[in-house]
């Protein structure tokens, strides 16, 4: 049998925030808060966000990476369609990234909120399909193991 | 001291020694001669000077001589490396989470 040219990988985040589920909704759902936490990083240069947060609206993301990485420069593009949308409970979507004009993923993305007595619980699942000459988590999680790896090495020596 | 750069790579392979990895976290607690460290360690000076030497080269630790005492110290380039390193391998998300914490960190905007 050929091997497989997608590799499939799910990845589970939660976190702990001390503010309401309201509060956190709100930085999900308004453009210019998500636009803050989901767009703007250091090393990288947002040349669009745009987003129309109901169920079927789409989000785009435009940026460049710059400093000492492989795709400095080059556009990426992230588009996603909003699944499903319940008010400070869970916002579901399903995204593809683009590297130039190259697709590397497909994905679906559930962000679930959960109330606690100090605030929320959020809970994000990535569902991944990663195409050829991805650069995504599974590649990272692949070099992180390496080096994990290199790093049992000498912890057994 | 160090002639060539600190890389992450270094800095694990200097960690990945437990006898190196005593001595860290021996002087975590505050700075200590070198003649200090041998005796617990139950190794010979000259082989504690040459595990000071990698610790310091990858900017671990530093040693200086004050009289006729060498005392080492922790340094926090090599530590700096190894946060870089871990923040570099977090996932896109992850990152985006903390900046989401970040910003709900800040005071209510919208009142």
């Amino acid at each position: 049998m050929q091997p497989s040219s997608v590799v499939h990988s799910t990845i589970v985040i939660e976190r702990s925030y001390p503010k309401p589920p309201e509060r956190v909704f709100a930085a999900l759902a308004d453009p210019a808060k998500k636009r803050r936490w989901f767009a703007e990083a250091e090393n990288q240069i947002v040349d669009e966000f745009e987003m129309e947060f109901r169920v079927g609206g789409i989000e785009r993301l435009r940026y460049r990476l710059e400093g000492d990485v492989p795709v400095k420069g080059i556009p990426i593009t992230s588009e996603a369609r909003y699944q499903d949308i319940v008010p400070n409970q869970r916002v579901v979507a399903a995204s593809t990234t683009s590297v130039g004009n190259h697709r590397i993923s497909a994905s679906l993305v559930t962000i679930e909120l959960l109330p606690t007595e100090n605030g929320t619980d959020l809970i994000l699942t990535y569902q991944g399909a990663f195409f050829e000459g991805a650069d995504g988590p599974q590649s990272r999680e692949a070099g992180f193991r390496k080096l994990l790896d290199r790093l049992a090495t000498e912890l057994a020596r | 001291m160090s002639r060539h750069k600190i890389t992450a790579e270094r800095v694990f392979h200097a960690l990945g020694d437990p006898t190196r990895r005593s001595i860290v976290e021996r002087i975590t607690e505050g700075p200590v001669s070198v003649s200090a460290l041998a005796i617990p360690l139950d190794i010979t000076l000259t082989a504690v000077v040459q595990h000071l030497q990698v610790l310091e080269d990858c900017g671990l630790v530093q040693t200086e001589k004050i009289g006729r005492v060498r005392t080492c110290r922790l340094k926090t380039t090599g530590f700096s490396i190894l946060e870089q390193w871990i923040r570099d391998r977090r996932s896109t998300w992850e990152r985006r989470l903390d900046r989401l914490g970040s910003l709900l960190a800040e005071p209510d905007e919208d009142q």
